[in-house]
């Protein structure tokens, strides 16, 4: 008991020494950057992406002190503020695209993060290139299992055929001691032997059964399911770049079991102004307007817009398209390109939102549901969300890094099970869980180390099923 | 002839008859399900080839794609909802006089479930079946869809103004114009009755109800000057005196005086207890007579007659018919000596339909010294209005040709008035007939215009059943079809100019400015007429004090020859409203249908109660050797009536029931169901009867081979003679004492019982009982799980079986929470019903007069349950929240569980009833109403009552009472999520809330401040576990059964 106390404190000690002492790190860096950079650079530090390629930039600021280039990732525009030279030349590149603030970096990180840039961007090209190290870990992984089981096999084959020989020459010495002739089996006579059709029916039998059961284990799972969506809505823009909070639009998660989609009303909080996408132009943000019916060009709502023919529709969003597309391409009148452009963008919205069960545009978007939970079972967000206090990216996997979103997880019942046994309870901050006494007093006392999901019933069926 | 622990449930249990053993056999066995399936054999070929198709099915279903779902986001979502979570509108449930409120739940704007609604002072919180089950007809596939002119039965489509054009001008055409409705007891109905009847000078209402109270009305307009009927105060009276008024199921308010009857029965400790005394003179064994302590039996027509007697019992006088029992003559004169000893803390009434036999009640009330104690006139009640003489005059009307337009508005006369073929004759003479009715019942039928009203879950609407106390009904759906509020029809119809037409919803401004122009200016609590509105619209209720109101009384001279003279012949029959169906109104209503009668434990009809006889020894028998299920012939004063027979307890001989409500001949599923009596009802003085005399009933003419009576099903400790063991043993332990391993335990603790007076000694006796359970109890190899429950939530229930009334709301209230299929009668034949919870009836004492005890009976939730350790793949087991639990998607049907259920609360998914599965042959046995292609659960109109959070169990697998988990997941998340501990309001179950007494309390027993905690404590050592002496250790408590009884009565 002692010794075990002693080696936690002296763990502890040491995590502690290590993290007082926190110098420049590329494994900080690395974590940095995914979590605050990756949204907006590229990861191969040669492309540019939202935001230039960061390779190299050690070199472009060296004629400036090296606390300007902490001040410009710290709060950039108050750099550009202050009528730097180089802050402004970059401005002047990228406007209108902003960079966020982070002012909450140290110096050591940042330098983490400059030492993490340099790294990949001085790998050789062709490496592990665009893959992340835990990608190759993980393929490493699965390519690697099967081959050492390939090479087990083939051993243990060469082994049983060798004891098989040993066997049979012992049975034939017998023999022969007792004065009768060797019996000498082909290889025909061998493979056709009761013991070999045997193992054959007991191995296929075993194959067969473990692929059933792991199939239908796998019936109805949908990790890595990635479908197209009616609009293209990308959760790196709006989740990433510019930081939008889960919840502000699936804002039922806290408060219910669903964390529904956002009806369209709740997209026109912000894209009543924002009318045109950076990448996308007008081609997916006219969808939302033709579904809720917002006339872009008046900026209002339309207040019989569900009376609407469809002639009406197009006439409205056509003109839209039309005329943003002269403005961007300053024209006066429309080109061919232009016309092609607005015949496209207008079939996009057509195929988008009119669909079997809503025969015409106005109406409802119809996603396609990508996480699907196994039939009968109970799930609620809420619970896990406001109060847990699971991160969304627990389950849902790097959102604010999905172009178009995918499932992350199994959603299989071991995947939540395993969670449940692994997870801490917020035990001590909310007073629900005084009722736990005895974990309290078992806590007190230092008989219990955590209190974990399963503790409290994590694991019983009627939680999740009934 | 003793019974063991003086508790039986049925002949056959007191005989120990054999029969018993079979029905308890009959529970899970295979040649049950032979009935109807033929080739129910597999032998190994079939196995192997089902074996070869599963595989194959298999790995078919696993090479398949699996469906793109699709997620639809509201457009514009609406502010108050969130998906997942429910809604609660405050509204009220209105059925002519019946009344509720209620809080409407809802789901993604889909009402699902009806609660009661605490802030009303009337039914407290309470509900009654009746309103749990309305919500299911909201989705009613029989309902009208649209507007239109009625053929042959069908309405074909008009639009609204189409019919409102026509239909004017026949109303304005100058003939005379009759408005046929029940009761109404919303008052901006009847201003828009009034501007209807402004309108057309010509127009008249006539208001009748479907089971009649129209001499009470008229004897307390003679007595009191005020056609109403006076407040009665059950929990302030010491004695309650009730001549066949069943006050506690059907008459006027049961749920506002099932509580406060409940007030005054509940028991808190054993030491001082006091409770009210209740006598119940009657025939038939009602609802509210089997919680009766004495019931005096009587003849029907002999209920004036008893009036009479106590009357001249308290007053010295004589004449008057004579009681032709003597046993209860004199037991009228001892009940006398008890009112008397407790003037002005006694109550008397009277469910009768004769003025004179209510004016004699009036008068011993007054005797009594009761007026302005426990009857007021402080909150009159409009809860009924009608008068069924009105009827007979407009048929005479209409009969002279002298009515040219009808408007039938929520009655159906065509079926419910003893003479509706002479209405429907007459009827027929009115050249344009309208009906607001949502189906195309009897009377419908018999119109030329069908005006289709919304249901009361889609209307506006408000009430008032009690003066002074008035509640709002609101719609918690948009119309499902193109129906119209009967009020703004009337207006249309009326060129009100009060109805702003250019409005979403014309009607609800109408409402809405009555209320805030009438109402507003009487109440002082709100300072503007919009938050007076928003605020009487969230709360459901608007309460104004009571106006001290001192009931004078009449002089009125009583005439003991005006009261029913005993028809004086052998046998005579009694009809009875039940608490289910009513008198038939509620027919349609499935869940309503499967709800087992309390007294006679039938579903699906009515049928003929016959007493049973005793022959002073050994044998009891039914009447006539019946047995339940054989069908007779009933000669009624000449016309007659094939009925079934179910023998009953406590019913007189020389007199049979029948209950009203069956046989309805169109619009819904009540279509097949029973008997149609009404016709046969005798008709005095303009006046309906609800006994006849001169009554013969045929012998055993043959047998209904789907008698539905679910009184042999789910039996538990009953006893019958086994023909193996040559002794007496329990039925449901008939496999355990088979072979002799086990003596089979007789005499069981399901149901104990004691007198008021012997409470202090009978304390003394349970806690002997709860030494010697206890002691056997830890003679157990079972490990001591104490400290497995000891931390975070123990859930428990406590049932007061003294409060518990047997109406049946929590019954239906589950069904309607946790997605119970309705199964139909055959099913039900067939032990298959699927009710959660079930309220066991049982007898005690005297065998002729019994006493009743209702046992609300579901999952006990058992810490050692022997349900649990059979289970093959686990999947029943228990929670640290002492829950068993029960994994739908792991049971593969093994059954071992039900069987080994000492409470025989699981129940088994034989069919697959909710259609939850994908293959269609699995649906041709599976329920449907009369006429349709599928089944019933299979149409999604119908599915739109399902609730959401609870799983529709498929075929194969084993259900049960889950303790509503999905609202202990819901109340513990709520504490949660608000960061505190959880308290007894964040989890009620479906059946504690739908209580009308509060007999049933769930909680927290790991609090000690809990309710349920209390109330156990409290309630020490009279508090039990039923069964407890087997150290399953039940997680529910039930109190003993205590009563008041007159002890002298028959001595």
């Amino acid at each position: 008991m002692l010794l075990k106390r002693i080696c936690w404190v002296i763990v502890l000690a040491i995590t502690a020494t290590i993290s007082l002492t926190a110098a420049p790190n590329v494994e900080e860096g690395k974590n940095l950057f995914i979590a605050n950079c990756a949204a907006c650079h590229n990861k191969n530090m040669k492309d540019n992406l939202t935001g230039p390629a960061l390779g190299g930039m050690e070199e472009r600021w060296s004629a400036y002190p090296r606390k300007d280039l902490y001040a410009w990732i710290r709060n950039s525009q108050a750099l550009i503020a202050t009528g730097h030279p180089y802050a402004n030349e970059l401005w002047g590149k990228w406007k209108p695209v902003l960079m966020n603030n982070f002012t909450g970096l140290t110096d050591d990180q940042i330098e983490g993060i400059i030492l993490y840039v340099n790294q990949e961007y001085n790998k050789k090209p062709g490496g592990a290139g665009g893959t992340t190290p835990t990608d190759v870990a993980t393929t490493e992984k699965k390519s690697g299992t099967p081959w050492l089981f390939v090479g087990l096999a083939v051993i243990l084959g060469l082994l049983a055929f060798a004891l098989m020989r040993i066997i049979n020459n012992l049975a034939n010495i017998t023999r022969v001691q007792a004065g009768q002739a060797p019996v000498q089996k082909t290889l025909v006579q061998t493979l056709t032997s009761k013991g070999a059709i045997a193992f054959l029916v007991f191995a296929l039998t075993l194959i067969f059964g473990y692929k059933t059961v792991d199939n239908a284990t796998n019936m109805g799972r949908q990790q890595n399911y990635q479908p197209d969506q009616p609009i293209a809505f990308s959760h790196k823009i709006h989740a990433g770049v510019n930081k939008i909070d889960c919840q502000y639009c699936h804002d039922s998660a806290r408060r219910s079991k669903h964390s529904s989609i956002p009806g369209t009303n709740t997209c026109m909080n912000c894209h009543a102004a924002v009318k045109k996408g950076t990448i996308t132009g007008t081609s997916e943000i006219t969808k939302i307007f033709a579904s809720i019916g917002f006339d872009p060009i008046q900026s209002k709502y339309i207040a019989d817009y569900e009376y609407w023919s469809e002639k009406q529709i197009e006439d409205l969003y056509k003109k839209w398209i039309g005329q943003e597309y002269m403005a961007a391409n300053n024209l006066t009148s429309m080109d061919e390109n232009g016309r092609m452009t607005v015949a496209n963008q207008w079939e996009g919205i057509v195929k988008a939102l009119k669909n079997d069960s809503n025969g015409k545009i106005q109406g409802p978007i119809e996603w396609v549901r990508i996480h699907n939970l196994p039939d009968h079972a109970y799930f609620n967000h809420s619970q896990h969300v406001a109060v847990g206090q699971v991160a969304c990216q627990k389950c849902h996997g790097p959102v604010e890094q999905m172009e178009v979103v995918y499932q992350y997880s199994t959603l299989g019942m071991g995947w939540c099970i395993n969670c449940h046994r692994e997870t801490e309870v917020k035990f001590k901050d909310n007073p629900y869980y005084d009722q736990y006494e005895r974990y309290h007093n078992e806590l007190k006392d230092g008989t219990r180390e955590k209190v974990t999901v399963e503790d409290i019933g994590g694991l019983e069926c009627q939680k999740c099923h009934y | 002839m003793h019974h063991d622990n003086g508790i039986w449930v049925s002949t056959e249990d007191l005989m120990r008859d054999e029969s018993f053993l079979q029905a308890a056999e009959k529970e899970f066995s295979v040649e049950n399900l032979d009935q109807t399936d033929g080739k129910w054999e597999t032998n190994r070929r079939d196995f192997l080839k089902l074996l070869g198709f599963g595989l194959g099915a298999a790995t078919v279903a696993a090479s398949c794609e699996i469906p793109v779902k699709k997620a639809i986001p509201y457009v514009s979502k609406p502010d108050e909802i969130v998906p997942g979570v429910a809604n609660y509108f405050a509204s009220s449930f209105v059925n002519g006089g019946d009344y509720c409120a209620v809080l409407v739940k809802t789901r993604e704007g889909r009402p699902i479930k009806i609660e009661g609604n605490t802030l009303s002072s009337v039914t407290k919180g309470g509900t009654s079946a009746r309103a749990q089950a309305s919500v299911l007809s909201l989705y009613d596939t029989r309902r009208i869809q649209h507007p239109g002119a009625v053929k042959e039965g069908n309405v074909n489509k008009m639009e609204w103004n189409a019919l409102d054009r026509e239909v004017k001008s026949k109303l304005s055409a100058g003939g005379n114009i009759r408005l046929i409705t029940q009761t109404i007891i919303s008052p901006t109905a009847k201003k828009a009755l009034a501007e209807f009847t402004t309108k057309y000078p010509t127009a008249r209402v006539v208001t009748y109800d479907p089971v009649s109270s129209a001499a009470l009305l008229a004897a307390n307009e003679q007595s009191f000057g005020a056609r109403v009927i006076p407040n009665f105060k059950f929990g302030e009276a010491d004695v309650i005196v009730s001549f066949g008024a069943d006050f506690l199921g059907t008459w006027i308010s049961p749920v506002e005086y099932a509580r406060e009857y409940a007030k005054n029965r509940k028991i808190r400790g054993a030491k001082g207890a006091k409770m009210s005394r209740h006598y119940q003179v009657e025939s038939h064994m009602s609802l509210t007579g089997s919680n009766a302590d004495n019931r005096i039996l009587i003849k029907p027509s002999e209920t004036g007659a008893a009036i009479v007697a106590l009357y001249n019992e308290l007053t010295g006088n004589s004449g008057g018919p004579k009681l032709s029992n003597e046993k209860s003559a004199a037991a009228i004169k001892k009940m006398a000596q008890d009112l008397a000893n407790h003037k002005g803390k006694s109550l008397v009434v009277s469910g009768s339909n004769n003025v004179m036999e209510q004016l004699y009640v009036n008068e011993i009330n007054r005797m009594l010294g009761n007026l302005n104690t426990t009857i007021d006139f402080n909150a009159v009640s409009y809860q009924r209005q009608g008068d069924e003489r009105e009827m007979m005059r407009l048929i005479d009307e209409m009969n002279a040709g002298q009515v040219s337009v009808a408007i039938v508005w929520g009655a159906n006369p065509a079926w419910d008035l003893p003479n509706a073929a002479k209405f429907k004759e007459a009827f027929a003479k009115v050249g344009t007939r309208i009906s607001f009715n949502g189906i195309i019942d009897e009377t419908t039928a018999e119109c030329t215009h069908s005006a289709p009203a919304h249901h009361i879950l889609e209307s506006w609407g408000d009430a008032e059943p009690k003066a002074g106390h008035l509640s709002l009904i609101q719609p918690t759906i948009a119309p499902l079809f193109k129906t119209r509020q009967a009020e703004h029809t009337l207006l249309e119809w009326a060129d009100s100019p009060n109805l702003n037409r250019q409005d979403e919803q014309p009607y609800y401004q109408y409402l809405k400015s009555h209320w805030t122009s009438d109402l507003f200016s009487r109440q002082t609590k709100y300072s503007t007429a919009a938050a007076f509105w928003d605020m009487s619209l969230h709360d459901g209720v608007l309460e104004f004090p009571a106006t001290e109101v001192g009931a004078v009384m009449n002089e009125v001279s009583l005439n003991p020859d005006a009261v029913t003279k005993p028809s004086g012949s052998e046998l005579e029959i009694s009809f009875y409203e039940t608490v289910n169906i009513g008198g038939g109104q509620y027919a349609h209503n499935p869940w309503l249908q499967e709800m087992p009668d309390p007294v006679t434990r039938t579903v699906w009809g009515n049928y003929l109660s016959i007493p049973v006889e005793w022959d002073g020894v050994n044998e009891i028998n039914g009447w006539k050797g019946l047995n339940d299920g054989d069908n007779v012939e009933v000669e009624i004063n000449g016309q007659k009536l094939a009925c079934t027979v179910v023998r009953t307890f406590g019913q007189p001989a020389g007199t049979v029931a029948i209950a009203l409500g069956g046989g309805r001949e169109s619009g819904g599923c009540g279509v097949g169901y029973g008997v149609y009596v009404n016709p046969v009802l005798p008709v005095e003085g303009g006046l309906i009867q609800y006994f006849a005399g001169n009554v013969k009933v045929s012998d055993k003419v043959g047998a209904d081979k789907h008698f539905p009576s679910v009184q042999f099903h789910h039996t538990m400790g009953v006893q019958a003679m086994g023909k193996d063991e040559g002794k007496v043993i329990n039925v449901d332990e008939k496999t355990l004492g088979w072979k002799g391993f086990q003596g089979a335990l007789t005499d069981r603790s399901i149901i104990f019982h004691t007198h008021v007076n012997e409470l202090p000694k009978f304390a003394e006796k349970m806690e002997a009982f709860h030494e010697e359970a206890e002691h056997l109890n830890v003679q157990t190899l079972y490990p001591d799980r104490t400290d497995f429950f000891g931390t975070g939530v123990k859930w428990g229930m406590y049932v007061d079986m003294n409060a518990c009334v047997g109406c049946g709301a929590c019954q239906v209230a589950c069904v309607s929470e946790n997605n119970v299929p309705v199964v139909g009668k055959k099913e039900v034949h067939r032990h298959h019903e699927m009710t959660w919870l079930r309220i066991d009836r049982y007898f005690y004492g005297d065998f002729e007069n019994p006493k009743v005890v209702y046992q609300p009976m579901m999952c006990q939730h058992c810490d050692n349950a022997p349900c649990e350790n059979v289970c093959p793949v686990n999947a029943t087991n228990h929670s640290m929240e002492g829950i068993n639990q029960m994994a739908y998607n792991r049971c593969i049907g093994t059954r071992y569980c039900a069987n080994n259920c000492p409470y025989k609360v699981r129940r088994f998914n034989w069919l697959d009833y909710t259609t939850a599965d994908v293959w269609p042959a699995n649906e041709e046995k599976v329920f449907r109403l009369e006429g349709d292609d599928k089944p019933f659960l299979a149409d999604n109109l119908v599915r739109m009552v399902l609730n959401p959070d609870v799983t529709v169990r498929t075929r194969g697998v084993i259900e049960k009472c889950t303790f509503c988990i999905q609202r202990i997941q819901e109340g513990k998340l709520t504490a949660k999520r608000e960061g505190r501990a959880i308290m007894d309001n964040d989890v009620r179950t479906a059946c504690q809330t739908a209580c009308p007494t509060g007999a049933i309390v769930f909680g927290n027993l790991n609090n000690p401040d809990s309710e349920v905690s209390k109330l156990t404590k409290a309630n020490a050592p009279i508090a039990y576990k039923v069964l407890e002496e087997i150290n399953v250790r039940p997680g529910v408590s039930y109190s003993a059964k205590v009563n008041n009884s007159n002890e002298e009565l028959y001595s």
